[in-house]
């Protein structure tokens, strides 16, 4: 394994970037998931990686060399496509060996190299079998188990659990990751589901409209997001639009005066973000948090162990909240008036007050 | 306890749709009895008849037609031009058609079909037509000729028609695109992510093609093989017009022979040229199948 470095990658079509300026390393052995929307160049990005889309400019580099100018079959970096793309004239084991025999491994070592990949994923017994003989969870472990025989640098993953049903992905979600830990293989992901990148990621890259937004563990972008668009994608926020009065109070475009953490936005129009779990909502007063409002809930959704809150603060001031379905039973209700309230710590204050600032992600 | 229940399944299945396949291929079935195994037989019947020469045809049964051919040099000469030309042309057309096909198939742009149906443009000429055309080009006076001949480069004019190598070139321009649209269509039906699959695996495109798109193209070059074959076995205008009254080949024979009256040898000719047609499609098919087969 080794370690990648991506050095202002950037792929244009036309004059559309597909990548702009990628720049990203990844240590010996570290999980990464490139995360973001559909079309925002995640794929692209891979693919330059493995070999498939020439940059218009930039570097790839895999331990200490070079790689940029390299055809894809002298990477040795081992590539899980979404659908697998497995040989089907190939038994599964003449999937595993394929690599290996490329690269004109002895025939004893691909035979105990290709029986421990599958041993790995647990397909030890089915070596025999034709792809098309396999469920769509065994083919996937089959591609894992081909990318992995040849011991390559670095292990790319493209939407690898999209074709599975969400039981089946939740578990090979695990297996992967526990893997990729004992095996030290530095892996790059690609994803648009959330909760696979932050239940699987060493860190994570935020991507939109082929540009790196942010980068950093779960905790780092769900507490600390670098910008609207991250604090939207990760997570659900809340968006509140107005302007900073100072460095400590927000207003809205409602006229809530709202006191956060100081923050190095410009004192002008801003907007506010605000996580769903990190608003209380109570029949009476809240007396203990620096944001205390009331509100009218226009909107109700039950979620068994939670509970989704839509609370109107202002004309134009809607608040998302989640609370905990509690013993005590207070449960609101469409027209209810309550208190609704949050800490200084528990928003961010990006610059500009977009048009659509109140849309919540979800 | 699973076996016996899909077993079960399939044969409800087999008996529900026995009758549906049937209307389905029943016409294609008379046709094909109709119009092409009775006159076999009949061809058949022929070939084992008398000839006498003023009264033609005689009832009787006899392989007198078959040992004419089979020890007669010239018969023999043509039969073996005919096989050499038609698997020389066979081949050259997989070989030329294999990189065209791959392109078709995998390229982009828009005017895909304008690529294909320039593929195809050629059979918009029929066969009389082209080879007129040809000597046009090829002939002593024609166009090539003329320009050596002008430019000073030769002193007489090269000997390009009625040549093997005319009739070969000929033939492959009629047979070209029907290994390109049979290769094409399959190849299309290959994932492109299999290819890439096997260079990130460190194949190399040499190794990607033998070891995978060469396999699972193969049922599509078996298809060509065998339909560019059948038509080189088969060639008659482009034998009789490019190769000249000098050069025969076996569908050329079959109908001069009948012009001649002479049904029963005529019938035997065609009857080894049918044969041996089948007999090496088989074993084309088989030896080609055999490495892959599991
Ligand atoms: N060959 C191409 N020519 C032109 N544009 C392209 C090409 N390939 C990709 N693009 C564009 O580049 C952008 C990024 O594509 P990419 O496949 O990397 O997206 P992605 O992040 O993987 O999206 P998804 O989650 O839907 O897979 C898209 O807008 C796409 O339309
Ligand atoms: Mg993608």
């Amino acid at each position: 394994m080794a370690r990648l470095e991506l050095n202002q990658l950037s792929k244009r079509y036309g004059d559309f970037f597909a990548a702009r300026d990628v720049t990203l390393d990844v240590a010996d052995g570290e999980f990464l998931v490139l995360l973001g929307p559909s079309g925002c160049g995640k794929t692209t990005t891979l693919r330059m990686i493995a070999g498939f889309v020439e940059p218009t400019s930039g570097a790839v580099r895999i331990g200490d060399n070079d790689v940029t100018q390299l055809p894809a079959w002298k990477r040795n970096t081992g590539l899980v496509f979404q659908s697998y793309a497995l040989f089907p004239h190939l038994t599964v084991a003449q999937n595993v060996a394929f690599g290996l025999e490329m690269r004109k491994a002895p025939r004893s070592e691909i035979t105990q190299r290709v029986g421990e990949a599958l041993e790995l994923v647990r397909l030890g017994h089915l070596g025999d079998r034709l792809p098309r003989q396999l469920s769509g969870g065994q083919q996937q472990r089959v591609a894992l188990a081909r990318a992995l025989a040849f011991q390559p640098d670095v292990l790319l993953l493209d939407e690898p659990l999209s074709n599975l049903d969400a039981k089946l992905r939740q578990e090979v979600r695990v297996e992967i990751r526990k893997l990729q830990q004992s095996l030290n293989l530095t892996t790059v992901m690609v994803t648009h589901d959330q909760e696979e990148a932050l239940t699987m990621a060493d860190r994570l890259v935020v991507m939109s409209e082929g540009a790196v937004r942010q980068v950093g563990s779960q905790r780092d972008l769900y507490e600390r997001p670098a910008d609207r668009f991250v604090a939207g994608f990760v997570g659900r926020s809340s968006f509140l639009s107005g302007s900073l009065e100072t460095p400590e109070r927000f207003r809205s475009a409602g006229g809530i005066a709202v006191a956060c953490r100081p923050s190095t936005v410009a004192i002008g129009p801003a907007t506010l973000a605000l996580r769903p779990e990190r608003v209380t909502v109570t029949p009476e007063a809240i007396s203990d948090v620096e944001n205390g409002f009331v509100g009218e809930v226009e909107f109700v959704s039950y979620l068994g162990g939670l509970i989704d809150l839509h609370v109107r603060l202002s004309p134009s001031d809607l608040v998302i909240a989640q609370i905990p379905n509690r013993e005590d039973g207070f449960m609101p209700r469409t027209g209810d008036k309550v208190h609704v309230g949050w800490t200084v710590a528990s928003a961010s204050v990006f610059p500009g007050s977009g048009d659509d600032a109140d849309s919540a992600d979800l | 306890m699973a076996t016996a229940a899909t077993t079960a399944v399939s044969v409800e299945e087999r008996g529900g749709s026995r009758l549906s396949a049937a209307a389905l291929i029943g016409p294609a079935t008379f046709i094909v009895a109709a119009g092409l195994l009775i006159p076999i037989v009949i061809l058949f019947r022929y070939s084992l008849n008398k000839f006498v020469p003023r009264l033609m045809m005689v009832d009787a049964l006899t392989i007198e037609s078959y040992v004419k051919f089979f020890t007669d040099a010239f018969y023999l000469g043509v039969f073996f031009t005919t096989v050499k030309v038609a698997m020389i042309c066979t081949i050259a057309c997989l070989i030329m058609g294999f990189p065209l096909a791959y392109a078709l198939a995998r390229t982009r742009t828009r005017y895909k079909n304008i690529l294909i149906m320039l593929v195809v443009l050629p059979l918009f000429v029929g066969n009389a037509v082209r080879a007129a055309g040809w000597m046009t080009l090829f002939g002593s006076k024609g166009m090539i000729n003329a320009g050596l001949v002008g430019f000073g480069l030769v002193d007489v004019p090269v000997q390009m028609m009625f040549t093997e190598g005319a009739v070969i070139v000929g033939i492959i321009a009629v047979n070209l695109p029907f290994m390109v649209l049979t290769l094409q269509s399959v190849i299309e039906s290959i994932d492109r992510a299999v290819e890439e699959a096997a260079f990130s695996l460190g194949a190399d495109p040499w190794h990607m093609f033998w070891r995978v798109l060469w396999p699972l193209a193969l049922p599509g070059i078996v298809a060509g093989i065998i339909l560019t074959f059948i038509l080189g076995m088969n060639a008659y205008a482009t034998p009789v017009l490019l190769g000249g009254p000098e050069f025969k080949m076996m569908a050329p024979l079959v109908f001069g022979q009948m012009q001649l009256g002479n049904w029963p040898f005529g019938a035997a000719v065609s009857f080894i040229l049918m044969t041996t047609t089948l007999v090496l499609t088989v074993i084309a098919g088989l030896s080609l199948h055999k490495r892959y087969r599991r």
